[in-house]
């Protein structure tokens, strides 16, 4: 009986020690993504979005964070942003790393979203790519849905990260479905074109029964009669977004590079 | 007035021979040049309803032919027969092209034309129902036309600039006057009643080159028919077809614009001259499906003109075949570009 005991207990405490042991790895591992400060976001809400992070971190090699605030302490938010990377020096990879860092500040006079990428973040996740992030989640946000806001952002982002850097991912000559459209237009075009001319085309032209030698102008005129000048204002950029724009990335105080956008909703 | 060539060999039937261009004979294979023929059956003149019934000079029996037939075979004893006063006077033609592509050429190329055919049905492709093969002279006015062209129109030029805030677009209006003498020789109009317009439109261009004088024994062998229009009546037809190649020379004298408005376009066309001409065409008959399509081969070049069926199936897959290959294409290009495959 003795030696049962024994063994159970050893089994017991190894299992204990083991768990302990792993549970401390999984802490270890289990880095903070979100920091809810203005608490915009339910209990379950934050696990949620923590499983799409951990997805997107693995297919990314990117931490995305996500950050609320109430109070920018007087900062811009961009600087604001930047301080708060400086300090947690967020990264995947390293500290300092891979990030992308959305910042929402719900300070009751200036609403307020900056998103800004590091690193791998900074190259897949340009100015561009930015602003068309925040043109698909602005709407969101400014109904007040930010969890819908930022699972938007974290899968747009996974997308937009897909293609190669430089590359406009709304581009519509990279939609299967206009390339459906296209494909079936030239095939349609092709095939109209051989049952039109199965029957035989017709093979001459106005040059055939052409005789130069009694052809020619004998006078022509062409006289300047009058002019119209209409003029138009220049599209300018800031009329394209409805906040205002915090745009273009920058370098943190702590010397980090980025890229990123902002707008106030 | 019926003519008939006999071999004076061995007098059996001779009849034109597309390869050599001459007068042969298929017995003993002697030829004739035709360029060295008497001219007498040309010249001699009949009123047209003179002859009411034409006997073969070879057998006796009555031709039948239709009152547009100027050459054909007896149907009793297959002999060629030229009918003589039919192709004389007024109905004498100018110029004739010979055949030079022989019916076993025709039949084989016209196979072989079946067989390429991408959209047709298989049973098709084979071409083994073929009904008929004919070699016709087809009659056509070539028409030597000059044309005055006035025309009035407004021309703009758009150009656009940036000045300050503000994009400008200034257009310049001018007023363009052309005055133009145009020429065309020998555009060709069908003058047969029988057959269709745009087919015969098809088999164009012909080479000019390879006209002959008229002679009659060049007809020798094969079906001729007379014209049915004249060539005032084919003189609205000939001026409809060349209008667009007006138009098109007219728009090569207004350059420099970036559009050009016509206020008015005053083309007057004059015949100089029309020559009434035969020219070769093969009319092949074939029955298909319970239908029979008409082909017609272009008898000096070959080429082959006329609907032959369309096999949806076949329209449906060339389709389907491309535009997937035109997907793949767009896929890896945007997969190479963007990185992404959806």
């Amino acid at each position: 009986m003795s030696r049962r005991f024994l063994t159970l207990s050893i089994l017991f405490t190894s299992l204990f020690i083991f768990t302990s042991f792993s549970l401390q790895v999984v802490e270890a591992s289990s880095k903070q993504y979100i920091y809810d400060s203005a608490e915009l976001l339910s209990e379950e809400q934050v696990m949620e979005l923590e499983g799409s992070i951990k997805e997107f971190g693995e297919k990314q090699e990117t931490d995305f964070i996500i950050h609320t605030t109430n109070d920018t302490s007087g900062k811009s938010i961009k600087t604001y942003m930047g301080d708060f990377y400086d300090e947690h020096a967020f990264g995947y990879d390293q500290p300092k790393g891979n990030t992308i860092l959305l910042t929402v500040s719900v300070d009751p006079t200036k609403r307020e979203v900056f998103l800004a990428g590091f690193e791998r973040g900074e190259e897949y996740l340009d100015n561009e790519r930015i602003e068309l992030v925040l043109d698909k989640i602005t709407p969101h946000l400014s109904d007040k849905n930010f969890y819908q806001a930022f699972q938007q952002a974290i899968s747009t982002s996974n997308d937009y990260m897909e293609y190669r850097p430089g590359v406009n991912p709304e581009s519509v000559l990279l939609k299967t479905w206009f390339q459906l459209v296209v494909a079936l237009a030239v095939g349609g075009i092709i095939v109209g074109t051989m049952v039109y001319n199965s029957g035989g085309r017709v093979t001459v032209t106005s040059r055939t029964y052409f005789n130069e030698n009694n052809t020619r102008v004998n006078s022509k005129r062409d006289m300047f009669v009058n002019k119209t000048v209409t003029k138009r204002r220049k599209p300018s950029n800031n009329n394209k977004s409805r906040g205002g724009r915090g745009g273009g990335g920058g370098i943190t105080g702590g010397g980090s590079s980025f890229s990123g956008g902002g707008r106030s909703f | 007035m019926v003519i008939h060539y006999k071999c004076p060999n061995c007098g059996s039937d001779m009849e034109f021979d597309a390869v050599s261009g001459m007068l042969s004979c298929g017995s003993c294979g002697r030829k004739d040049n035709i360029e060295d023929f008497s001219e007498e059956f040309i010249t001699t003149t009949f009123s047209e309803d003179e002859a009411k019934q034409y006997n073969c000079n070879n057998c006796g029996a009555v031709i039948i032919t239709e009152a547009d037939t100027t050459a054909t075979n007896c149907s009793f004893c297959g002999a060629g027969v030229v009918l003589g006063d039919r192709l004389s006077g007024d109905l004498a033609p100018a110029k004739v092209i010979p055949f030079t592509i022989s019916k076993e050429e025709a039949m084989a190329a016209f196979r072989k034309w079946c067989r390429n055919g991408r959209l047709t049905p298989k049973g098709f492709m084979t071409a083994d129902r073929v009904k008929g093969i004919t070699g016709l002279y087809v009659p056509f006015w070539l028409y030597d036309l000059d044309s005055k062209a006035d025309v009035k129109a407004v021309g703009t030029r758009v150009r656009t600039y940036t000045r300050g805030n503000y994009i400008y677009t200034e257009k310049k209006f001018y007023d363009v006057y052309r005055d133009i003498d145009l020429s065309y020789v020998k555009v060709p109009v069908d003058a047969s009643e029988k057959l269709d317009d745009t087919l015969m439109d098809k088999l164009e261009p012909y080479d000019y080159q390879k006209f002959k004088d008229f002679k009659t024994p060049y007809l020798a062998g094969y079906i001729a028919e007379k014209y049915n229009f004249s060539d005032e009546e084919l003189f609205s037809r000939v001026k409809t077809k060349v209008q667009p190649y007006i138009d098109s020379y007219i728009r090569s004298t207004i350059s420099g614009y970036s559009s050009v408005n016509y206020k008015s376009k005053n083309i007057r066309t004059k015949k100089t001259k029309a020559h009434y001409v035969l020219l070769p065409v093969w009319m092949v008959y074939y029955d298909f499906d319970k239908q029979e399509h008409t082909f017609a081969m272009n008898g000096q070049t070959g080429k082959i003109v006329g609907k032959p069926p369309i096999s949806l199936g076949k329209v449906a897959s060339w389709f389907g075949g491309i535009a997937a290959a035109a997907f793949v294409t767009l896929k890896i290009i945007s997969y190479a570009v963007g990185g992404v495959l959806w």
